[in-house]
């Protein structure tokens, strides 16, 4: 049974219009992830939510993509819209089917048209196994076809992702280079012809120039295949590149989620501008980069009461300390979970914003500092 | 329920190491030396195995267990005696050599036991983890908490000593010796991604086990399996030599020390000869596993 | 004609690179790791390095500290206010460590020692060198923590560093990195490892603390934006050679003009927020040369959309073609090139 999917409703963080009626593709509620971290040398040991009452939808055909820094949870949160491991909490909706819910063969076939890229290319890849027979095991795995069958399977695989089977099939992982290894792990991505790709900082061990290659090969399987993508990456000009949504994420929960040229152009929470603004541009005559977060990420074991981003925000107040905030839509598509977004005056005991640890403080002046 | 903990993402991964420097001629003395550390043993291993196992078909040896006691106390290399014989004229080579098919039957059988059990155990309960893991892990816990010697003993005793009785004495050792190295090195690799994308890819299990994880963990077990049968050896001679193994008068490496000790200022060369074969082989194996280990790049 | 660099900056320069050439030999082969480099950096300003993996970025640096292993193959000339650096011995380049330059690496969590306390890794480090006492080192080392903005100094001195997030990490390694004043400070990588808005933050503690200290600061990295950001000075590297070195505000500021089509590449691969989403990128086919065999002619020759035979015939020399800038290519960008 799926849930609601009105977006208009004031609790649902989809940020997705459902166009014409259409169900989305993914549909992931409310989920909830935790790790316990055990106590080691001083670091106390605690219970850390990763991941804190995330939802979204995505659509056929459509690419999310979730931006967020270390200690975000955006990497748990692929894994747990994967179940590997499953979430504590919550539901994943996939082409009509609960995930949370399925087991044994029955997650394994509904799990068939979701596929995941890791980015790690080489430890997504069994060093002791040739090419070939990494990118054909989907195919013995689901029984696609004889021997015959498969074999050709495998060659307009490699083919598809810019790889000459003559020279590649037989090779070894540790014969490729980063680029070409993490092609074969987008072959053996798309053997079962999926209809999700999650891709967990896919291109971000990879050099630039690979990287705009790499890229450019998930756009045109995107064309090709009719891929949806759930695309998750540290970097927000690549994940704004690659998707038509995006979503940033802060400690476990979602800030803003919108159209990735609204994101960029009115971005709506404080902590989506101190990311634009950290990002150093080569454009011409952009303004330098400028680090406006102050303070350091606070603890994932003890977060911040109310709203997460509440003690290194420069427009926090009492209300952030006390409420969490929900996300709201403020523009069409575009939401955010913030008291007092940029769109509005910020409020009026905020100028002395709230810090939970101490101050930064200034400069020493140079007198005091010893040659 | 405590999970695995999340990873630290470095935004990219750290740059490759930089290139040895090492010239061309050192480069060829490393190479070298690395060949020689891996076929010396190896070679010794071979040359032992044949002289325990082929010699005999080959030639005619003197007999093992009896002996002409006109003869005896000869020293090496008189006559038909290579080695001479001991204090009853029974040959010091034949026993030698029938005491080294003994010594490499047992710890043979047994590393092969541990590997079979002890492997499949290790490897189960480190891949399905969960309740399996935690009762498999106490089962061998249990296992191994036994000592070796005591329990070999006590089965010698109750059963009677035989060949057979000491395999499956040992063998308490081996399976938990085995298995922990089979969970480890299984635990290690389950975390890899490629194990999560076999799964995604929609494999099942039992291949993702067989194709998977053991041609990966198969390096370690056999480094860490060589130097289980030196230790074997080393076990089942002891036991010997305290009476609870083979019996005389059938050969074995430690009941030869048994019968030399008692005559050990007057003719050292009964304790000396076996042992030095001892000392051979077991230095042997745990060289070659070294060996095998920088090979292997095993941890 | 612009004028070959051979001839040498004026004086006044700190740190003067001349013909720098670094090999290893590595499996039997030779490796050019870098293959001839000229820069010079002047007192308090910021010169970036940029290059991709195995460009020859790293190694030059370190072989300018001394950092490189026994056996490797220094040749040229690296002069720090006029004294000689190459082919000074590890003890006598121990001298110019830390006190005259310092190096900040990529990953905090490496370059600190885990099982020692911050605060006595900056004591020791201020004692290798000054004739302190252990109380005067405690105070300067708490001044130095201080001058990295971490707040709670005091406290923070006798924490571990597994106790600090990597962007407090890392200032803890500048801080070590400066005890002794340097005049010059290679920053490798530094801030490739930490989010962006520490990286902004470190960045902008570097720049602040170079006002403050009259340092000149040399930073290595793959990140062409950094370089727009932050630095003075930009040299792109490529197969261990520089091919295009210009000021940051020529090459990326309004009207930049960036001349060498590997720059141009790295410009046009980087994903920008600017541009729209779905948009393909214009991408240079293969790999980077093999450094143990660089094709003959132009190293980029092999990948570059506008090769012709006399950039595969013969490498052209890296010239001062407009003042101050100074690129080697046959067939340049014209006007900055393709947007």
């Amino acid at each position: 049974m799926s849930p609601s999917l009105d977006t208009t409703a004031p609790t649902d963080n989809t940020g997705g219009a459902p166009e014409d009626g259409k169900k989305p593709l993914l549909a992931a509620r409310d989920l909830v992830q935790e790790f316990t971290v055990r106590e080691a040398g001083g670091v106390k040991g605690g219970v850390v939510q990763a991941v804190s009452g995330v939802s979204f939808d995505i659509m056929p055909g459509e690419s999310l993509g979730i931006v967020g820094e270390t200690g975000s949870g955006k990497s748990t949160l692929a894994r747990a819209v994967l179940q590997a491991p499953r979430p504590m909490a919550g539901s994943v909706h996939f082409r009509g089917q609960d995930l949370t819910k399925l087991h044994g063969r029955g997650l394994l076939s509904a799990r068939q048209h979701m596929q995941f890229v890791w980015q790690d290319p080489f430890g997504s890849l069994n060093p002791k196994w040739k090419v070939r027979s990494i990118v054909e095991e989907p195919l013995i795995a689901y029984h696609a076809g004889d021997r015959v069958r498969r074999r050709k399977r495998v060659e307009e695989l490699l083919d598809l992702v810019g790889l000459d089977p003559a020279r590649y099939a037989k090779r070894h992982p540790r014969e490729l280079s980063g680029g070409q290894a993490q092609r074969v792990a987008i072959a053996r991505a798309v053997a079962l012809e999926p209809s999700l790709l999650i891709c967990d900082e896919a291109v971000s061990s990879l050099d630039v120039l690979i990287q705009a290659q790499v890229l450019n090969l998930f756009e045109r399987l995107r064309g090709e295949l009719g891929l949806s993508y759930l695309f998750i990456a540290h970097d927000l000009a690549l994940v704004k590149q690659v998707s038509d949504r995006v979503a940033v994420m802060y400690l476990g929960k979602f800030c803003e989620v919108g159209p990735g040229e609204a994101v960029y152009k009115t971005p709506l929470h404080p902590y989506t501008k101190a990311l634009l603004d950290s990002i150093p541009s080569t454009e011409p005559g952009a303004a330098r980069a400028t680090a406006t977060l102050r303070g350091e990420p606070p603890s994932p074991i003890n977060p911040p009461s109310g709203c997460r981003f509440r003690t290194r925000c420069p427009r926090a107040a009492d209300k952030c300390a006390q409420e969490v905030p929900q996300p709201r839509e403020l523009a069409p598509g575009h939401l955010v979970a913030c008291h007092f977004p940029l769109t509005e005056e910020p409020a009026a005991d905020s100028a002395a914003a709230v810090p939970a640890q101490t101050e930064v403080p200034k400069a020493p002046s140079t007198a005091q500092v010893k040659g | 329920m405590a999970a695995p903990l999340p990873d630290v993402q470095l935004a990219t991964p750290t740059p490759p190491p930089l290139p040895s420097l090492i010239n061309a001629r050192q480069l060829r003395a490393q190479r070298m030396g690395r060949a020689l550390r891996l076929w010396v043993p190896a070679g010794i291993l071979i040359i032992l195995l044949a002289i325990c196992f082929l010699l005999p078909l080959v030639t005619t040896l003197p007999s093992a267990t009896r002996g002409n006691i006109i003869y005896n106390n000869e020293p090496p290399f008189s006559q038909g005696h290579l080695l001479g014989t001991d204090v009853q004229g029974v040959d010091i080579f034949s026993q030698l050599v029938y005491g080294g098919q003994v010594a490499f039957e047992i710890s043979l059988a047994v590393t092969a036991i541990g590997i079979a059990i002890g492997g499949t155990l290790g490897v189960v309960a480190g891949y399905a983890s969960g309740w399996v893991d935690a009762l498999v892990s106490r089962i061998l816990d249990i296992l191994i908490a036994f000592p070796a010697l005591v329990l070999a003993l006590v089965i010698a005793q109750g059963l009677g000593p035989s060949e057979f009785h000491l395999i499956l004495a040992l063998s308490v050792f081996g399976i938990p010796a085995v298995g922990r190295i089979a969970r480890g090195a299984t635990l290690v690799i389950r975390g890899l991604p490629y194990i999560t994308a076999a799964e995604l890819a929609g494999t099942r299990r039992w291949r993702i086990i067989a194709r998977h994880i053991v041609p990966n963990i198969v390096p370690g077990i056999v480094t860490f399996s060589l130097l289980g049968i030196g230790v074997v050896i080393i076990l089942e001679g002891a036991l010997d030599f305290l009476g609870y193994g083979i019996q005389a008068p059938q050969p074995s490496w430690g009941n030869m020390i048994a019968n030399g000790q008692q005559i050990l200022s007057a003719q050292p060369e009964y304790v000396l000869i076996p042992s030095i074969a001892l000392l051979i082989t077991v230095a042997a194996l745990n060289m070659l596993g070294d060996a095998l280990r920088e090979r292997w790049g095993v941890q | 004609m612009g004028s070959p660099v051979n001839s040498v900056p004026p004086n006044g320069a700190l740190l003067e690179v001349e013909d720098l050439q670094v090999t290893f030999a590595a499996g039997g082969r030779e490796i050019r790791a870098v293959a001839g480099v000229n820069y010079a950096v002047e007192p308090g300003r910021t010169l970036a390095i940029i290059g991709e993996s195995g460009s020859g970025k790293t190694v030059g640096c370190r072989a300018i500290m001394g950092l490189l292993p026994a056996g490797t193959l220094i040749s040229g000339s690296a002069r720090l206010r006029g004294t000689e650096l190459i082919g000074l011995s590890d003890s006598q380049l121990r001298k110019y460590r830390g006190s005259d330059m310092a190096m900040v690496f990529q990953d905090p969590a490496r370059s600190l020692n885990p099982t020692m306390r911050v605060g006595k890794q900056i004591t020791e480090a201020i004692m290798t060198h000054r004739k302190v006492t252990k109380a005067e080192a405690h105070e300067q080392a708490v001044e130095l923590l201080r001058l990295v903005r971490i707040p709670a100094a005091e406290r923070r001195f006798f924490e571990y560093p597994h106790q600090l997030s990597g962007g407090m990490r890392q200032r803890v390694v500048i801080a070590i990195a400066l005890a002794c004043r340097p005049k010059l400070l290679f920053a490798d990588e530094a801030t490739t490892a930490l989010d962006v808005t520490t990286q902004a933050q470190i960045m902008e503690l570097l720049l602040e603390l170079q006002q403050e200290l009259g340092m000149a600061l040399v930073f290595i990295s793959h990140d062409l934006g950094l370089a727009a950001s932050y630095a003075d000075e930009v040299v792109v590297m490529y197969a261990g050679k520089i091919v295009e070195q210009a000021p940051a505000k020529r090459l990326f500021g309004a009207g930049g003009t960036v001349k060498m089509r590997y720059t141009r590449a790295l410009l046009d691969a980087i994903p920008h927020l600017e541009r729209p989403a779905h948009t393909e990128l214009p991408v240079v086919s293969g790999r980077p040369p093999d450094p143990a065999a660089l094709p003959p002619g132009c190293s980029f020759a092999p990948r570059c959309p506008s090769a012709a035979d006399d950039c595969r015939a013969k490498e052209p020399a890296l010239t001062e073609h407009a003042p101050g800038h100074r690129w080697a290519c046959w067939h340049p960008c014209e006007n900055g090139g393709a947007a």
